[in-house]
């Protein structure tokens, strides 16, 4: 090898740490995908127009940090949106009541992680399959949500506090900031702690790891529990945006977080995937959903691209791998 | 231990009782029997045959996909996408017999439905066994995929025109045995006796308790599954043929959450998500009790509210279902042990 190649190699063999195949190939994706947007529509791509239309992704977001934690154990949560109606309605309820809003928001949040915690004992410890708990919880908690409220809306909430989903601090919005944060703390659990090794070692080998000391359990009933802590912070979010909460929002959430995560790369058998590459995935979703919606007015596309993205990413990923095995 | 202290004519008495309880069909068919005797008693309407009729007709597109459905489980697969197949299915049968098209004959319209199920069936079933994708991914993808084009196909219409034929399929009766049951039960039978004692049934079976096994003994592995796929894509055509019959509309929420009833069917049913367990009957009794939620909380006369409990219970049935499950596994350990 020449001296002069060096630089070049070490140049590439950075960015291979940096970014993987998948997220090398979503960037490529989301570019080209921006470019064809401005080439149609140069006013879709105006920060303000982003800005606003950025409103619509921030629960989604926020609800895909820990579940590409949960992917990456080998398990999945499908009762995110349910544990998020769930504590809507709650914090709904109490707000009737005449309870003081910031409790109405602790007890809400309160209830998400009640519903997370009880997948996490069905998922840890009675070790049933998380697809099956979290379809079962996915219909029990939105029932018990449309029980609760007799299938009736809360609206009425003061400005104050519908001033938290719809305003921004120096133009940002406040629910992205909310998502930040939560972004923020995974990265530094998933790259500054052993928590991001232990996880995607759980993925890897779940009997491996526990005979080399990693307390399987209380980590997943951890991350089941915040991801229904998660689902109430977004939950109370949406409420303050739309001023109204009621049993059914949220409705097919769980399917548009699992398609962001898995899109972004993370192997849904577990071990391998990155917070990076959610991050791309919703970016892909969320740019993909709004122009189709600001082109054509057609918001039934959406759906036919997303579920047409999610297969074929997952289909060129299962190929590529087959060949080189 | 506790259960030594346990007199030995006692223990007898309760190892039958579990080899009882070993079945799931028997609770499920247990808890049946129990629901309609209580509810009957509280309410005479709810067993009379008319009202039976009505639960069971409700239930019958439930029935038919849980038989194939609980063939992909046992091969270890899951098919989340029935829901959106079921809704397509109804919309292009719509389409199709809406006034633009009037020359068209019925039964080509039905052989294109069942053709289009299928067809649902064989893409999952490709991209699962040759592709290599996990299950649950490709059929979530398909159910976000086909519904989006069934909104585009219905275009935000009604269509209540549906021919007479598709009609007298849903509503009408052979020897006051609706022709919808009559179906079902066809093809719970037929599948059953499939899945029991034929050579292609063992071969399903088998294929789900040890793929690998089964491949090294010469099993065509990948074309079962294919064979599984189509086979609920095909029943997930019929039931949207005879949903569409019974309720004479197609509409924008045709097909919404029937794959969380059919899942929910299967797993209460006893079949194992992880494959190589799971039997047709019990799916097909778990559906039939599920379908009487919703009645029980009307005819129990609990008041307007209790109906929106619905949803709840059935997500409680599943997590009852996975609880005994556990604790029987657990009892059987220790069993072991002593």
């Amino acid at each position: 090898m020449s001296v002069k190649a060096l630089p070049a190699l070490k140049i590439n063999r950075t960015l291979l740490t940096l970014v993987n195949r998948q997220e090398l190939i979503l960037m490529a994706m989301i570019c080209a995908g921006l470019a064809g947007a401005y080439q149609l529509s140069p006013t879709f791509l105006d920060p303000t127009k982003q800005v606003y239309l950025s409103s619509k992704i921030w629960d989604l977001a926020i609800l895909s940090v820990p579940m590409t934690l949960i992917i990456l154990t080998g398990g999945i949560d499908l009762s995110v949106g349910s544990a998020g109606a769930l504590s809507a309605v709650v914090f709904g309820l109490l707000y009737n009541a005449h309870v003081p809003i910031w409790i109405g928001c602790l007890v809400g949040i309160g209830a998400g992680t009640l519903c997370g915690a009880f997948n996490g004992w069905f998922v840890a410890y009675v070790r049933v399959h998380p697809l099956i708990v979290t379809l079962a919880t996915l219909a029990a908690f939105r029932g018990i949500a449309v029980g609760i409220s007799h299938a009736q809306a809360y609206s009425g909430f003061p400005d104050w506090f519908t001033n938290i989903g719809q305003g921004s601090v120096g133009g940002f919005p406040i629910p992205g900031l909310f998502f930040i944060a939560v972004l923020v703390v995974g990265l530094w659990a998933m790259g500054k702690t052993p928590i991001g090794v232990v996880i995607s070692a759980i993925g890897f080998n779940q009997n491996a790891s526990k005979f080399s000391g990693i307390p399987v359990e209380r980590i997943k009933f951890a991350l089941y529990t915040l991801s229904g802590t998660a689902a109430g912070i977004a939950a109370i979010l949406y409420v303050s945006w739309r001023n109204t909460a009621k049993a059914d929002m949220f409705g097919d959430m769980a399917l548009n977080v699992i398609t962001a995560v898995i899109l972004g790369g993370t192997s849904i058998f577990g071990g391998r995937g990155r917070l990076f590459g959610t991050v791309l995935g919703i970016i892909l979703i969320h740019e993909t959903r709004e122009f189709l919606s600001w082109q054509w007015d057609r918001n039934e596309l959406n759906s036919i691209v997303i579920g047409g993205m999610l297969i074929v990413s997952v289909l060129a990923d299962s190929l590529f791998n087959l060949k080189r095995r | 231990m506790s259960t030594t202290t346990v007199p030995m004519a006692d223990r007898h008495a309760l190892i039958d009782v579990k080899r009882l309880m070993r079945h799931r069909e028997t609770s499920v068919v247990g808890l049946l029997v129990l629901v309609l005797v209580f509810v009957g008693a509280v309410n005479h309407t709810f067993v009379s045959l008319g009202n039976l009729r009505d639960m069971l007709v409700n239930s019958v597109p439930t029935i038919m996909v849980a038989c194939g459905l609980t063939l992909v489980v046992v091969m270890g697969e899951i098919d989340i996408s029935m829901g959106s197949t079921v809704g397509l299915c109804g919309a292009v049968m719509g389409a199709f017999t809406a006034a633009a098209h009037p020359g068209i004959p019925t039964s080509f319209i039905l052989l294109l439905v069942l053709a289009l199920g299928s067809l649902v069936g064989l893409v999952n079933g490709i991209l699962v066994a040759y592709g290599r994708v996990p299950s649950i991914i490709v059929t979530l993808g398909m159910l976000t995929l086909l519904g989006g084009i069934k909104l585009v196909v219905l275009n935000g219409q009604q269509f209540n025109n549906l021919p007479h034929s598709v009609r007298w399929l849903g509503t009408a009766s052979f020897l006051h045995v609706p022709i919808s049951i009559i179906a079902a039960v066809v093809v719970f039978a037929g599948l059953s006796l499939v899945a029991r004692s034929t050579p292609l049934g063992l071969r399903i079976y088998a294929c789900g308790s040890n793929p690998d096994a089964a491949k090294l003994g010469g099993l065509r592995v990948q074309r079962l599954k294919l064979l599984v796929f189509v086979i609920t894509g095909f029943l997930a055509a019929l039931a949207a043929i005879f949903e569409c019959g019974h309720l004479g509309v197609v509409g924008s929420t045709l097909g919404q959450d029937f794959e969380l009833a059919v899942v929910t069917s299967v797993v209460v049913g006893g079949s194992a998500i992880s494959g190589g367990r799971g039997s047709i009957f019990g799916s097909v009794a778990a559906a039939i009790l599920i379908g009487t939620i919703g009645p029980t909380l009307i005819f129990m006369k609990l008041g307007e509210s209790a109906t929106y409990w619905e949803q709840a219970i059935q997500g409680a049935f599943i997590l009852v279902a996975v609880l005994t499950d556990h604790y029987r596994r657990r009892s059987s350990q220790h069993g072991a042990h002593m």
